[in-house]
């Protein structure tokens, strides 16, 4: 023995991992069939097999900072192919989950975001939040449920978007924005300490802007790397699933920009300001783009659930995180859709309380983001520019012409 | 009426030892083999553990007893149908399918030769086609043809007709025999290489299983024993040995199957007997040589051309222009995935025993994967791999063991 290495086996950490999705990593016994079945899985210290060793031993260090959990995208073949059952695509989900929990600060939230028992926490704070908006404004309305002079809904007269919405809302991205940037900056950090520099010849070393433009282009835009992990018509839907309700979430936001630009803009730029008025006409371009995106949400919704309720418990366990993510989702675009229709059928009771759920569900949704599975917006997004940066690639990537690619 | 005769299902290695050894205490002995020979999966051996001698060897002495015994009676290509009765009284049932051959060998390859039809040898595991008047080996007991009239044009019918060894209208026979005890050595099959998508599922030209490994080193094999590529009968210069084809993987066969390792070694030995430049590569997750295998790996490892990585293969692929295959593996050791190119590839695929999927017209509890867990009380006692997976000499262990149960079920009866 030249060379002794201690090992200090965090058993909390093994603990904490099983709780959150890795129930089964003890099964383990190496055989590697995980990182070699694996298509996103790179030549030099692949995937995910050292994750299950390290979690095995509970070696916390060197899985926090491992950039590999966000290059994984859960396709679940290395857990169809375990001859243990040891489920390796659970535990790279479970460490993703470790992550959203303790990435950043305050990390309470995190916490309370790891279990559906602190569920009524999460939805108390908006529901109080708005409830108290509500009924304030009926105190000074003089009801709960106010029509316009000629008997229309106008959710903007209960909750005024200057007043309610638009500082709760402002502040919180800020917020999220502000947590984000010390996730992605801890991220880095580590990056920098594990991840080392791999050479491909014939791959030439892409600046930094070349790697943002790729990911967004290639990863973001048209889900490549995950279509990679295609191999059966139930990975399939679930690719379909998420492109579909990416794109519905990006007509959302287009939407919300819209009219978060046209409305304060227009205060300075006033012919603008007609253009995100709320409520738009149906004909509305941006109402039409608004209802395409809550169709798309829908189907994409739709697809991803069937996947999940439909998988096979022996190979991988959906866990709180998915449901908390699907389920904060449906309630947003329910609510959104419940909240066009009531509003345009007149039912005024059931109009305002929809839009309330689906105030406090959008709260849900962006106020907890950093803590949250959708958290991978950023982190995943954040480590795909990284390793595109320093060359980590999946062996065989057609990024290039196939016969040029010699790994070092 | 009780009786003091011994019923053993099954011809080979198992079923032959614990024959024996009742018969050799006395006891009227009734072998029951399915196919048409005797030996079992050792006759498919080249060289076989513990010594490495060729199966002629071992089985040739076991068939002379055999011979010279007329307390055991065989029955070739005989099934069990029925079961009657209780410990030390049992009706069997047999059904015996024809030959078409008649006993006393003469000398025949003349005319087998002649005929026209070919058929998949089993024996060789598809690696050659045979005539269909054949006997498996040179030294195959008992010395006697067999017909496949399934696979026989009507030219070679009238052709094997005018000779008068043979008799292609014999009918299916059926015999009760009454016996005390029952040893069931059914054995074992390799495990179905088209069930293993992910290395290739049998459909890759130069990947083969380690059976047919065997068959290819065996000088009665279909190559005379040259070891060499069944796509274009190249000499391999780069081989690998997968290890843990199908074994030890809930989706497959739950267990170790036991020697496949000691196997890939032995053939590993082979190869570079035969072939001084050749490399060999064995790649598996825990390299599991028990006992004096021990040191028969640390021998064969030494050796500066053969090569042990620990990491399981998990992805075999034909090449897309030739015959070559490629070869997705993670050395575990040193961390790093790479494909790499064979010219030749062996799956180490495990035991099954030959009960999964199939069953006796007996009742003994088997566990999930086939094998006999129980039947002792009712005089009835596995012997063999149709128990677990052995090697050669603990399954001749374990039918002396057997074999003795069985003579103490029947003794005084």
């Amino acid at each position: 023995m030249s060379k002794t290495v201690k090992i200090e086996p965090n058993l909390q950490f093994v603990k904490e991992l099983q709780e959150v999705g890795g129930a089964d990593l003890k099964k383990c016994y190496q055989c590697a069939t995980c990182s070699v079945t694996c298509p996103m899985s790179p030549a030099d210290n692949p995937y995910p097999r050292k994750e299950m060793v390290w979690a095995q031993w509970g070696l916390k260090d060197k899985l926090v900072n491992d950039i590999d959990i966000w290059l994984c995208h859960n396709c679940g073949n290395c857990s169809e192919l375990c001859p243990r059952g040891a489920k390796p695509g659970d535990l790279m989900s479970a460490l993703r989950n470790m992550a959203y929990r303790k990435l950043v600060a305050p990390t309470i939230i995190g916490t309370w975001m790891s279990s559906p028992k602190h569920l009524p926490i999460l939805a108390g704070i908006p529901a109080a939040l708005f409830a108290i908006i509500w009924m304030i404004r009926a105190a000074m309305l003089g009801t709960f449920f106010p029509l316009t002079e000629d008997g229309k809904i106008v959710y903007g007269n209960l909750f005024p978007g200057d007043f309610t919405i638009d500082p709760v809302f402002v502040l919180l991205f800020l917020c999220v924005c502000l947590c984000f940037g010390m996730g992605i900056k801890n991220m880095i950090d580590g990056f920098k300490a594990t991840v080392g520099q791999t050479f491909v010849l014939g791959y030439k070393k892409p600046s930094l802007k070349d790697a943002i433009i790729d990911t967004v282009k290639y990863d973001i835009l048209q889900h490549s790397r995950f279509k990679n992990c295609v191999d059966s018509p139930a990975d399939e839907e679930r690719v379909k699933g998420h492109q579909i309700l990416f794109y519905g979430f990006v007509a959302c936001a287009i939407v919300t920009t819209i009219v978060a630009v046209s409305h304060w803009g227009g205060k300075v730029v006033h012919f603008i300001a007609p253009l995100g008025h709320t409520p738009m006409p149906l004909w509305s371009p941006v109402k039409i783009l608004a209802n395409v995106g809550a169709v798309l949400l829908v189907t994409g919704l739709t697809l991803l659930t069937r996947r999940r309720l439909n998988a096979d418990t022996a190979k991988s366990r959906s866990n709180y995180y998915d449901w908390y993510l699907l389920g904060v989702i449906w309630v947003v675009t329910l609510t959104g859709i419940g909240s066009e229709v009531f509003r345009l059928a007149g039912v005024a009771p059931l109009a305002f309380f929809t839009y309330y759920v689906h105030l406090v569900s959008i709260f849900m949704l962006i106020g907890y983001l950093p803590w949250s599975k959708l958290g991978h917006l950023v982190y995943r997004t954040t480590a795909l520019i990284y390793a595109r940066y320093v060359g980590r690639l999946p062996i065989g990537e057609k990024l290039i012409e196939d016969d040029k690619i010699f790994v070092i | 009426m009780a009786s003091n005769s011994i019923l053993v299902i099954g011809g080979g290695f198992a079923g032959l030892t614990a024959a024996l050894e009742a018969a050799e205490i006395g006891h009227e002995v009734f072998i029951i083999e399915k196919t048409p020979f005797l030996g079992g999966r050792v006759m498919q051996l080249n060289k076989y553990f513990p010594k490495l001698c060729p199966p002629s060897c071992g089985l040739e002495i076991q068939y002379q007893r055999i011979k010279n015994n007329p307390k055991v009676k065989f029955f070739t290509l005989a099934e069990v149908t029925k079961v009657e009765g209780g410990v030390g009284n049992y009706d069997v049932t047999v059904r015996i399918k024809p030959r078409y051959a008649g006993p006393s060998s003469p000398d025949l390859s003349d005319l087998c030769s002649s005929l026209d039809s070919e058929v998949v040898n089993d024996f060789e595991f598809g690696l050659a086609t045979r005539k269909p008047v054949y006997m498996d080996a040179p030294f195959a007991f008992p010395q006697r043809y067999v017909v496949d009239k399934a696979g026989m044009s009507d030219a070679d019918k009238a052709k094997v007709q005018k000779c008068d060894y043979f008799d292609l209208n014999e009918e299916e026979k059926t015999v009760t025999l009454n016996v005390g005890s029952i040893v069931i050595a059914t054995g074992w099959k390799p495990y179905d290489v088209t069930k293993l998508t992910n290395l290739g599922a049998g459909q890759v030209k130069n990947c083969i299983s380690n059976m047919q490994m065997e068959r290819l080193a065996s000088p009665y094999g279909p190559t005379n024993g040259k070891i060499v590529r069944p796509s274009d009968g190249r000499e391999p210069k780069k081989i690998a040995f997968v290890q843990c084809a199908g074994s030890r993987d809930e989706n497959h066969l739950h267990y170790c199957s036991y020697i496949c390792c000691a196997a890939s070694l032995k053939q590993a030995q082979y190869v570079r007997e035969q072939y001084p430049d050749a490399e060999v590569t064995i790649f598996y997750i825990d390299l599991r040589t028990p006992g004096r295998y021990d040191n028969f790996s640390k021998k064969v490892l030494a050796d500066e051309k053969t090569f042990a990585v620990k990491g399981k293969v998990a992805a075999v692929e034909q090449d897309k222009a030739g015959d070559d295959v490629w070869v997705t593996v993670e050395d575990a050791v040193s961390g790093s995935k790479s494909v790499e190119r064979f010219d030749l590839v062996v799956l180490a695929t495990g035991m099954q025993p030959s009960l999964a999927g199939a069953s006796l017209p007996l009742d003994v509890p088997v566990d999930s994967e086939g094998f006999i867990i129980g039947g002792e009380e009712k005089g009835i006692f596995a012997a063999g791999c149709a128990k677990q997976p052995l090697d050669v000499m603990k399954s001749a262990q374990s039918a002396t063991g057997a074999a003795m149960k069985a003579i103490q079920t029947v003794r005084g009866r």
